[in-house]
């Protein structure tokens, strides 16, 4: 017969794992935007799309599965001194959790899909084009005042070009409601150009051109991270 | 309730430590495999090879040249290739249980891969490169130099073998060793193969 | 059957401490190796805590930006290779002979030179604080970056090329002993499951490493005699480093697991009372981890630009099925059975419960346009360490509790242990729930500090009090472990009515390891002895 200790583990280890869903269910809607900051380009919204949805399949996955374990800890803990039945395994039942995740992975690669292909299309031949060099630790940003467009005087010209330090970081001011180009250099080490609310990231990389395209559709101010580790 | 003794080494087949070797040597492949990787993933990035436009004007006027000598490796991929040749006589020879035959075909050997070293040593002395000259130079004198380090180590390994025979250790039935032996010679071959033909002669 | 008399080699008297220097006992050597990776995860976890203190509170002033970057750096490169990475060739030292029924490993010697490069390896490492800084590129040693950095850095990668001959001599050896001295009767579909997990990550040991070590060499050319393998200016390429590196070490994180995952499935057979379910489905799902491991490495560079990205996406997705038929055949091993607690146990469901979310968690960086967002950032760091240490902690914890009575002859303390998992637990979840939360929110892991308006503080302090309810947690491990010390040798053979063959010898066993053997029949020789053959 199981003994009073016994039964108290089963109770603590229920306790723990009860706590950590509650903590878990509790914590998520909180958050607004599901956790991820303030989606502010029309690409960060549909990462943040993408985001969601993965979520949602994996609490499905994380509350069906804990739930069967935490079920199978309590209902299964020995009760006496008989034998369970030693079933060896089954292949209907192999076959049946080989598909379950498989049908997961192709749903959620194919929605990731759909979005990595939207978020990187490329620029439109008129875009304003940034030129971003990182260099440790700060920014400089170059970009072409005719590029401007519509939204300023179109008798200005030439090139603007905004450094920061390490102490007074650099900032930037975009248009919103149309696309803009980043493109990145770096004659250094590896950085990584994030803004937390674009949901984006991508790494300066010496001797390559990388380049990234949002379309601003909200204004503020937004703080950017410096990353010269890259790791 | 049948018992039964410890398990020993099975006798069929390759011997454990044939066996341990062969893996020992798969390893060396992968390590070989990450230097080529950096070779072909350099020359696809580069224009043109060898990549003269990356030298600095310095580098131009200090009389940097990224070329490579065809001859004198090539006689010495010869002199290799006939080395694994011999190596491999010396186990034919203690196969048939004659001792003699092992000890000059290893000592060929290693006379042949002695003078493979120095004429690598030679011509490195020869080129009007260095290791910091571009990529071109990086590659070539990491990769010729690890296979170089792995031909000594061979050297080493041959010398072993040629004392150990001298001493009347191997016969007929026991000779592992040297079969050790001449499959790491052959697999230092391979790789110098395959680095004569993707260094001196692709470009 | 008649038994053949076990040839046992005479040994003289040695002092013990020559003994134990001079051992080419896998009992002993794998005990060595236990002790030391311990040794060195105590190290690593009190960085661990001088990390977290670091980060409690915004603008901290704790330790400078370059103290703690070697402090990072040093964490990870110690928690990952002078501890999860040997402790494994420690358990698989001990018991793979045990378990299969061999007098020792395949070749003694080299085993005992596996071990011994690793203490000098570690301290070589640890030297850089004597000379002018420790390595502090981080344990991924990024390029450019990694070019730049002090001669800690160089102690560093001698240290790891000298590990990773360590491991792939180990690998191989570990290999041969698997294919070639198994008991009779033990075909491989035979072999205790924590075999097939060893025998699995050797072989990716044996691939994957030297590949590390050719990157490690070309790295040191670069810093000492001027190449340029990832330098543009002389035709290099920056990217080129992160190719090499994750070609080994995603691998490698299956290296860190897999064993784990192994003893899991050792524990949990014998406290519920049935067999591993799904034994060959098991075995299957573990080589394709680790085939499908080698195939995955982009997706630590999404955000370079330079991978092709849905093609590493869907691999890396891929990696969820075998996982998932991991976790169902656990379940399924479980379901219907006649479970304890003892303290292995406790551990075993802790990994089921906390890898399971490493698992989940890292579904999110397979889906390329959320890695955009939550690369680099804590929520990465969250994951690594639902993996490493919800995973392969817990796990390393489950097998010390397991197989203590079997390597040391005495039993831990039930209560001690059960404070130990309520503590670790608590503690873990603390420390790095949170993590998901501040990387979502944008924190860039590494950093040294933030600021007060970036709304960080509370989460941080939240995991910085869980890192030291970690720290607690080993303090009843500690003291449980020197007490049973103190108490005599009690054990017998088999105290938990296990399945394998290591409970069949004396506890512990003779240095012979056994007078005579069992048929085996199946993967659980001893459960067949107790309870009759039962039908397949």
């Amino acid at each position: 017969m199981p003994s009073t200790g016994k039964l108290r583990v089963i109770r603590r280890v229920n306790l723990l794992i009860s706590a950590a869903l509650l903590a878990i269910a509790t914590i998520s809607p909180a958050f607004a935007g599901w956790g991820m900051p303030d989606p502010i380009t029309d690409q960060a919204k549909r990462i943040q799309d993408l985001w969601v949805f993965t979520l949602i399949i994996a609490l499905a996955v994380f509350f069906a599965v804990e739930g069967a374990l935490l079920y199978a800890i309590i209902r299964y803990r020995k009760r006496g001194d008989e034998l369970p039945k030693q079933t060896h395994g089954s292949t209907a039942l192999e076959i049946v959790w080989t598909s379950i995740p498989v049908l997961i992975v192709i749903a959620l690669f194919s929605y990731s899909f759909i979005v990595l292909r939207d978020v990187e299309k490329k620029a439109p031949e008129d875009a304003l084009s940034v030129d971003v060099t990182g260099f440790q630790f700060s920014w400089e940003f170059v970009y072409s005042l005719n590029d401007l467009g519509t939204n300023t005087d179109p008798n200005a010209d030439g090139q603007i070009s905004i450094i920061g330090t390490a102490a007074q970081e650099p900032t930037l001011v975009i248009p919103v409601g149309e696309p803009v180009e980043f493109r990145l250099k770096s004659n250094d080490v590896i950085h990584a150009f994030y803004v937390p609310n674009f949901h984006y990231k991508l790494d300066v990389v010496p001797g390559r051109d990388n380049r990234f395209v949002i379309t601003a559709n909200e204004t503020g101010e937004f703080t950017g991270s410096v990353r010269s580790c890259a790791g | 309730m049948a018992s039964h003794a410890v398990a020993t080494q099975h006798k069929q087949g390759l011997s454990n430590g044939m066996l341990g070797f062969i893996l020992f040597l798969a390893s060396e492949v992968m390590f070989f495999g990450g230097l080529f990787a950096a070779y072909f993933i350099a020359r696809a990035d580069a224009r043109e090879w060898p990549p003269e436009y990356l030298l600095t004007p310095e580098q131009v006027a200090s009389g940097v040249k990224l070329e490579v000598e065809f001859w004198l490796p090539f006689i010495a991929t010869i002199l290799l290739v006939l080395s694994s040749v011999t190596i491999q006589f010396a186990v034919f020879s203690i196969q048939r249980g004659n001792r003699s035959g092992l000890i000059r075909w290893t000592f060929v050997s290693i006379v042949l891969g002695l003078v493979f070293l120095v004429m690598q040593v030679y011509d490195y002395s020869q080129l009007h490169f260095g290791v910091g000259d571009t990529i071109y130079g990086t590659t070539f004198y990491t990769m010729t130099g690890f296979h170089g380090l792995h031909v000594a180590g061979g050297v080493i390994f041959m010398g072993i073998i040629l004392a150990r025979s001298l001493a009347g250790q191997f016969t007929a039935a026991n000779h592992e060793a040297v079969e050790a032996c001449s499959f790491y010679w052959h697999f230092v071959d391979v790789v110098w193969i395959a680095l004569f033909t993707t260094l001196y002669i692709i470009p | 059957m008649t038994s053949i008399a076990i040839p046992r080699p005479a040994y003289a008297e040695r002092p013990w401490i020559l003994d134990w220097l001079m051992t080419v006992d896998h009992k002993k050597l794998g005990i060595l190796y236990l002790y030391t990776t311990m040794f060195f995860f105590a190290v690593g976890g009190i960085l661990a805590l001088l990390v977290r203190t670091q980060l409690a509170v915004a603008d901290n002033t704790f330790v400078n930006n370059d103290a703690y970057n070697q402090i990072f750096t040093m964490h990870a490169s110690a928690m990952l290779f002078l501890f999860i990475i040997p402790v494994w060739a420690g358990f698989g030292n001990y018991i793979v002979p045990l378990q299969i029924g061999a007098a020792d490993m395949a070749f003694p010697r080299i085993n005992a030179l596996s071990f011994w490069l690793i203490p000098p390896a570690g301290l070589l490492m640890f030297s850089g604080f004597l000379f002018g800084g420790a390595a502090d590129a981080g344990w991924t040693a990024y390029s450019p970056l990694a070019r730049g950095s002090g001669v800690g850095l160089d102690l560093w990668i001698i240290s790891v090329i000298i590990l990773g001959v360590s491991s792939t001599i180990g690998a191989a050896n570990f290999m041969v002993t698997m294919f070639r001295m198994r008991a009779p009767g033990m075909t491989m579909f035979r072999m205790p499951i924590f075999c097939w997990t060893m025998l699995v990550t050797a072989v990716l040991q044996l691939l994957a490493t030297p590949v590390l070590a050719s990157a490690l060499a070309m790295l040191y050319i670069d810093r000492n005699f001027g190449g340029s393998f990832f330098d543009p200016n002389g035709g290099g390429n920056a990217i080129l480093w992160q190719n090499i590196f994750w070609f080994y070490s995603h691998p490698a994180v299956y290296i860190m697991i897999l064993p784990g995952m192994g003893i899991i499935s050792e524990v949990l057979p014998v406290f519920a009372r049935k067999p591993l379910f799904g034994y060959k489905a098991f075995v299957f799902a573990t080589m394709g981890i680790g085939g499908l491991g080698f195939s995955v490495w982009a997706h630590h560079m999404f955000t370079t630009g330079a991978v092709l990205k849905p093609w590493f996406g869907f691999m890396t997705f891929m990696i969820g099925v075998p996982t998932g038929v991991k976790m169902f055949n656990w379940l399924g091993t479980l379901w219907r059975g006649s479970i304890t607690f003892e303290a292995p146990m406790l551990f075993a469901l802790g990994f089921l419960s906390m890898f399971l979310i490493g698992g989940i968690n890292g579904t999110f960086s397979a889906a390329v346009p959320v890695d955009f967002a939550i690369h680099d950032t804590y929520f990465v760091v969250a994951h690594i360490h639902y993996v490493l240490f919800g995973g392969a902690v817990f796990a390393v914890f489950a097998g010390l509790y397991y197989w203590f009575p079997k390597i040391w002859g005495r039993r831990l303390d039930e209560r001690l242990a059960r404070i130990h998992f309520a503590l670790q637990f608590i503690g873990f979840n603390l420390a790095f729930f949170p993590m998901h939360l501040l990387g979502l929110d944008g924190m860039p892991r590494r950093i040294a500090t933030y600021s007060e308006s970036s709304g960080w503080e509370t989460l941080n302090l939240i995991s910085t009090i869980g890192a030291f309810l970690i720290g607690v947690a080993m303090i009843p491990f500690i003291i449980n472990v020197v007490m049973a010390f103190l108490r005599p040798k009690d054990q017998p053979n088999d105290p938990w009515e296990a399945n394998t063959l290591e409970w069949w010898t004396t506890s512990p066993p003779p240095v012979h390891n056994f007078d005579s053997l069992p048929e085996v029949h199946s993967e659980r020789p001893l459960w067949d002895l107790r309870h009759g053959k039962t039908a397949h």
